[in-house]
């Protein structure tokens, strides 16, 4: 493969060729096998969690609907826009770097961790949510309420299928009580859809009923296993986005000090592989996690 | 355990496809043998050939030989083949169990196995099942991952929390097999096995009506009161004795800790094995375990008759040399001398110190 | 005189380099900031010689309670922890780091003929969160351990253990990462950083070997991470996956966890079967039988090995079609193993062969590794399973190939390169002595537990029937030859940097590129940088050796 030749005892050393390599070729070769093989790894570590993810899905379909029903989509696909304009910027950092353009690839450092953390503010917005709707699986991590004056505690002769969404809005007049912070999930409709219309899975016959009722619990608790994959997954992706970032200040301090140009901008070139990869992620997150059960809003089947 | 011989090669065969899974093992021991044999030989007598015989010298240039490396691929993987059907044949005779098997339902869980027969007999530990008959068992567990193993009948199936999990055999031989549990589950896991007794049929009819070698109630208290339980290393004086004296108790007042007294009647002694802790007498540690679940209602009535014929005076037996008296420390009563290992000391899960011992208990319980 | 002269001239020099990579400099954070892999190498050497004696320590504890049936010398939740920390210290902290971390960071670079390794940095890097993640380790191993047996099986450990988990398990954790980026290390720099005329099939099966073991570790490694950290949260906030109390599913985690942890066992051998390769070739002084073969051999385990963890599940409620697939494939991955040995024999014929300590160890090691892997075809047979999985046939199984395989080929090299790495020869006397007690101890101890597994006895259990103790007494009596044999090293070893006659460049005058430069060798591995013209264990004419020169010099006094 490759062929260098000797190195002299006096060599010329460009900036920022390190002392193992022979010339910069080696350098920038050496560097992307390692971009690449880190990214390789860092999808096996995600795909550990897309297997749990496979599988809890194929055994509780109606529970991850119910749950990705709640997720705002609208907020899921302004991230995924903004990735991927952020990827865009990222690009172009990397042509402008390699044209040896410093001040454009400044800003577009800026641009792109400005779209960066506007990703990370939209998930702090709806982590946020999640809190105030009782939604994160770890009990004490809700928002503890307990009701105002009046107020009804969870509908207590209804049957889960006919509550009206998952707990209402904190707003709203009735419910949302949760002393203990616990995760709260009440509306077991699509469950019932799916026992009237046939079509649970094997798995789901079981774990939805105890005493061949259907059981608010029982599919609550697989409801919060969408939403523990939901906080993994999201949350997982996010700290990656962090690092990104600081990768991201890093170069931006490094761009400004104007160490890139036609010669060297591996640098610049694998963190956009890095901010690349963390992109992809999401466009695979967020199918999968927000768009599940939509058809059942618009009374599909 | 029973051997064919004093050099322990395989275990009895038991059931009726134990001898499969022994031909497989004996098949793979031949092959490991016949590919064994010549590659030692071949190191052995190479090495010496082929010695070095002066300094430095270098062996012959030989890269390689395709005839060979294909020999040698396809040899093993043929080999390795056969393997894999003779296996898959045997696996698949021992998950499917014919149609005509009785069922029994096994639950474990930390540290002990619960077997119901669907005549309703109820076991602890214990499976007794008729000779020839072929058992299905229907198996799950309250708790953590177990495993149901039974050598002699080479079979083993894991208990799964929150589903069944099946295993069947027809028992060919009667006599006394090991039950192990194979599946680590914390502390007891080497304390949680127990017996299958295979039974000539009318032997097991005669089971199943209760009438059990036809002891009285006072005599199968007795038994499980100085062999079985181990209640006698505790309670039948010498210098182990740290629980209440029972001669004579039955009908008496007793004075319980904390002020107060108590009339020892049926349900007190009944109470004092199921929930010791909430009647402890004056002048005692509350260190008695509890034998709940452990214990049948049958058993529970025998032993209540026993201490009821406890008169004052009678010395009940000290712990025989044979009985296995269980410490109350985490420990197993594996001697095998008795046939009923149970642990009475059942570690509380929230309390165990870094230690892994159970602090209700006395360390250095020299039981043995 | 030609480059490829001026490297052979360094071939004769003997004694010890005044300046090497040892003494360049001796400050204390010369060596803790060093990016030299080599002082790396020696780094992960005394760290994993630690793991390994307190792994050994737990060993010989458990041996010791076994010597009797019941649970007398320890209480069983002390046993309990005492084999759990036994099999995590000795897998994460002293198998998988072993041979990459020490031998493979010290010679990869030299072998090829590089200055370093492509990414010094990354490979400190590497060692310090090996360092802390056993620090981690040992803390939890100090406030009170785990019981739950390495393989951390859900629900015990997520609801039932009263242990530290989570700590462990983060140091698990955190131990991948050191794992991953060694093995990323190792693919770009067996990729990039080879000599001119240093090609694919000019690469000793040292390094094959570690470039497929580095795509397991790449590959593999992340999966046990997430779980382990799936596991360890699930732990802490009682949500989670496993626990099927609260919706989860606990052979899901079995899964996960074995899809790595089988990957492991081949990240623990192959690199094994790579010193093996370089010993039995070296020693009997003749190229190896059928080096592609080997090569492609080692590529094909890593690649297949990923395939079976299935065959761990037989038992454990998974669906027998899939534990069919599973046998077939485990099937399948015995036969590269298999083609391997036969080629390591076929290179004895009409070799040369001398009998040093390190040969010992490859010849041990083709022993011991025969039965390992026969074995593993007991276990791959499902029926045989049935019975056989879960006993002590399964823990004679894995310590006839991770000790009897893996742990003899470390002797085996660090024996073969001690010369290299300290510049110093250990008594050949005493190495001999303890490869043949390791060799004798390793049998009395382990095969009388074949014979224990098919009678029944289960493993991880602290008391026993008495009809088992014959031959756990065996084990145990085994057990301490073994263990006297394992220590020895370690005396003579250390003894032999201060008193070892030196090697000087090329002690057994060996065609490798390795052996073409000092013992110890200079900071940069090379004083020029190598050209390479001859094939992989070349050692006709075309390698360059003036064995007559070697001849004379062996036959005269050693003048330093």
């Amino acid at each position: 493969m490759s062929t260098h030749g000797h190195s002299d005892k006096f060599v010329y050393h460009e900036p920022g060729l390190q002392h193992q390599f022979s010339d910069m070729e080696q350098q920038e070769e050496s560097v992307s096998i390692g971009m690449w093989m880190f990214l390789v790894q860092e999808i096996m570590f995600f795909g550990g969690l897309f297997t749990a993810y496979l599988v809890f899905r194929s055994k509780y379909p109606m529970a991850f609907a119910a749950g990705s029903n709640h997720l705002d989509a609208f907020w899921g696909g302004l991230n995924t826009i903004v990735l991927i304009v952020s990827s865009l910027t990222m690009a172009l950092t990397v042509y402008y770097a390699q044209k040896g353009n410093r001040n454009l690839q400044v800003i577009f450092i800026i641009l792109t961790m400005l779209f960066g953390a506007t990703f990370l503010g939209v998930k702090a917005i709806e982590y946020n949510d999640k809190y105030h709707h009782g939604l994160v699986p770890i009990a004490g991590l809700n928002l503890r309420a307990k009701g105002t004056a009046g107020a009804e505690q969870h509908p207590e002769g209804k049957p889960c299928w006919e509550v009206a969404g998952h707990s209402a809005e904190p707003a709203a007049e009735h419910q949302y009580v949760n002393p203990k912070g616990e995760f709260e999930w009440a509306d077991c409709s699509l469950a019932k859809l799916a026992q009237d219309e046939g079509y649970l899975t094997t798995a789901e016959q079981i774990g939805y009923f105890s005493n061949g009722e259907l059981d608010g619990n029982k599919f609550r608790d697989k409801v919060r296993i969408f939403y523990y994959l939901y906080f993994v997954m999201t949350g997982l992706h996010a700290l990656h986005m962090i690092v990104g970032l600081l990768l991201m200040t890093w170069l931006l301090w490094t761009a400004y000090k104007g160490y890139y140009n036609a010669d060297y901008y591996m640098p610049v070139e694998m963190s956009g592989l890095y901010w690349h990869f963390v992109d992809i992620v999401w466009i695979f997150l967020f199918p999968l996690l927000y768009l599940l059960g939509r058809h059942f809003l618009h009374a599909g089947h | 355990m029973q051997t064919t011989n004093w050099v322990p090669l395989f275990p009895e065969q038991a059931s009726t496809f134990a001898w499969q899974v022994d031909a497989l093992y004996f098949y793979l021991v031949a092959v490991s043998i016949a590919f064994s044999i010549p590659i030692v030989l071949a190191i052995f007598v190479f090495g010496m050939k082929y010695r070095e015989r002066e300094k430095y010298v270098s062996g012959a240039e030989i890269h390689g030989s395709m005839v060979l490396e294909t020999t040698w691929s396809i040899i093993p993987f043929v080999v390795s083949m056969t393997i894999f059907l003779g296996g898959a044949i045997v696996f698949f005779n021992q998950m499917t169990p014919p149609d005509d098997a009785m069922t029994v339902y096994v639950v474990g869980k930390q540290w002990m196995w619960k077997m119901q027969h669907e005549t309703g007999q109820r076991e602890i530990n214990e499976l007794h099942v008729p000779l020839g008959r072929t058992v299905k068992l229907t198996m799950t567990t309250e708790d953590v991952i177990h495993d149901f193993g039974l050598p002699e009948f080479r079979t083993k199936a894991d208990v799964v929390p929150g589903r069944y999990t099946y295993l069947w055999f027809t028992p060919t031989k009667p006599g006394k097999y090991h039950l192990f549990c194979q599946e680590y589950c914390g502390l007891n896991h080497s304390g949680m096995g127990g017996w299958v007794y295979v039974m000539e049929q009318r032997d097991y009819d005669n089971w199943l009506s209760g009438n059990v070698s036809g002891q009285t109630p006072v005599e199968m208290g007795k038994d499980l009161f100085e062999n079985k339980l181990g209640c006698a290393s505790c309670h039948a004086g010498g210098p182990q004795q740290r629980g209440a004296k029972l001669e004579g108790v039955f009908g008496s007042t007793v004075k319980l800790t904390g002020g107060g007294t108590v009339v020892a009647d049926d349900n007190y002694i009944r109470n004092s094995i199921l929930n010791p802790a909430s009647q402890v007498v004056e002048g005692y540690q509350p260190i008695m375990p509890t034998f709940k679940g452990q214990v049948t209602e049958e058993q529970l009535n025998a032993l209540v008759a026993y201490v009821k014929s406890l008169t004052p005076g009678a010395a009940t037996k000290s712990p025989s040399p044979g009985a296995t008296a269980p410490s109350p420390a985490n420990t197993t009563g594996g001697t095998g001398a008795s046939a009923n290992n149970m642990t009475p000391a059942k570690a509380d899960r929230g309390k165990q110190n870094a230690a892994g011992s159970n602090p209700n208990t006395p360390s250095n319980s020299n039981s043995r | 005189m030609n480059a490829q002269d001026a490297v052979l001239e360094t071939g004769y020099q003997s004694g010890i380099p005044p300046v090497n990579y040892l003494n360049i400099k001796t400050t204390l954070a010369s060596w803790l900031l060093t990016k030299d892999h080599k002082r790396i190498a020696l780094m992960y050497l005394v760290s994993v010689s630690v793991f390994f004696m307190i792994g050994g320590l737990f060993a010989a504890t458990i041996r010791l309670e076994l010597l009797t049936p019941a649970s007398d010398l320890l209480e069983t939740g002390t046993y309990n922890k005492v084999f759990t920390e036994h099999g995590i210290m000795m897998i994460f902290f002293f198998l998988i780091p072993s041979i990459p971390a020490v031998l493979g960071n010290f010679l990869i670079p030299i072998m090829i003929g590089a200055k370093d390794l492509a990414l010094p940095r990354i490979n400190l890097i590497s060692l310090y969160i090996y360092w802390f993640a056993g620090a981690l380790a040992l803390y939890g191993l100090m406030v009170g351990g785990v019981d739950t047996g390495w393989t951390f099986y859900t629900p015990y450990s997520t609801t039932f253990s009263n242990t530290y988990v989570m700590i462990v398990g983060l140091a698990i954790f955190i131990n991948g990462f050191s794992s991953i980026l060694t093995g990323l290390n190792f693919i770009v720099t067996i990729h990039t950083m080879r000599a001119p005329g240093m090609t694919w099939f000019r690469l000793p099966l040292f390094v094959w070997a570690h470039y497929a073991v580095s795509l397991v570790m790449i590959l593999g490694t992340p999966v046990v991470a997430i779980t382990v950290l799936l596991l360890a949260i699930e732990r802490v906030s009682r949500v989670g996956i496993f626990d099927p109390s609260i919706g989860g599913d606990p052979i899901l985690f079995q899964h996960l966890f074995w899809f790595y942890s089988h990957p492991a066992v081949y990240i623990m051998v192959l690199p094994g079967m790579g010193v093996v390769s370089e010993l039995i070739s070296n020693f009997s002084r003749k190229k190896i039988f059928g080096y592609e073969f080997i090569a492609f051999s080692s590529i094909a385990i890593a690649v297949f090995g990923f395939l079976v963890w299935g065959h761990h599940l037989f038992v454990s409620g998974q669906s027998p079609y899939a534990g069919m697939v599973f046998s077939f494939l485990t099937m399948v991955v015995a036969v590269p193993s298999a083609i391997k040995m036969f080629n390591w024999t076929a290179t004895l014929y009409k070799g040369s062969v001398s009998f040093d300590t390190p040969m010992l160890y490859g010849l041990g090691f083709m022993g011991l590794f025969l039965i390992g892997g026969l074995t593993g075809l007991f276990l791959g047979s499902m029926g045989l399973d049935v019975h056989l999985t879960d006993t002590y046939f399964v823990v004679a199984h894995f310590h006839y190939v991770m000790v009897g395989g893996q742990v003899i080929a470390y002797l085996g090299g660090i024996h073969y390169w001690w010369p290299k790495m300290t510049g110093r020869m250990y008594s050949e006397f005493w190495g001999k002595i303890s490869a043949m007690l390791v060799f004798v101890g390793f049998n009395l101890t382990f095969f009388p537990q074949f014979l224990l597994g098919y009678m029944g006895m289960p493993r991880r259990y602290a008391a026993y029937p008495p009809e088992f103790q014959v031959l756990n007494i065996f084990s145990t009596a085994g057990a301490s030859v073994l263990g006297i044999g394992m220590l020895m090293p370690v005396i003579y070893l250390v003894h032999s940097l201060k008193f070892g006659k030196p090697a000087g460049d090329n002690p057994w005058m060996l065609p490798g590129l390795e052996w073409r430069t000092t013992s110890p060798p200079p900071l940069e591995n090379f004083a020029t940088p190598p050209v390479v013209t001859w094939e992989a264990y070349e050692f006709g004419e075309g390698s360059g050796l003036d064995l007559e020169e070697a001849r004379r010099r062996a036959a005269a006094p050693a003048i330093l």
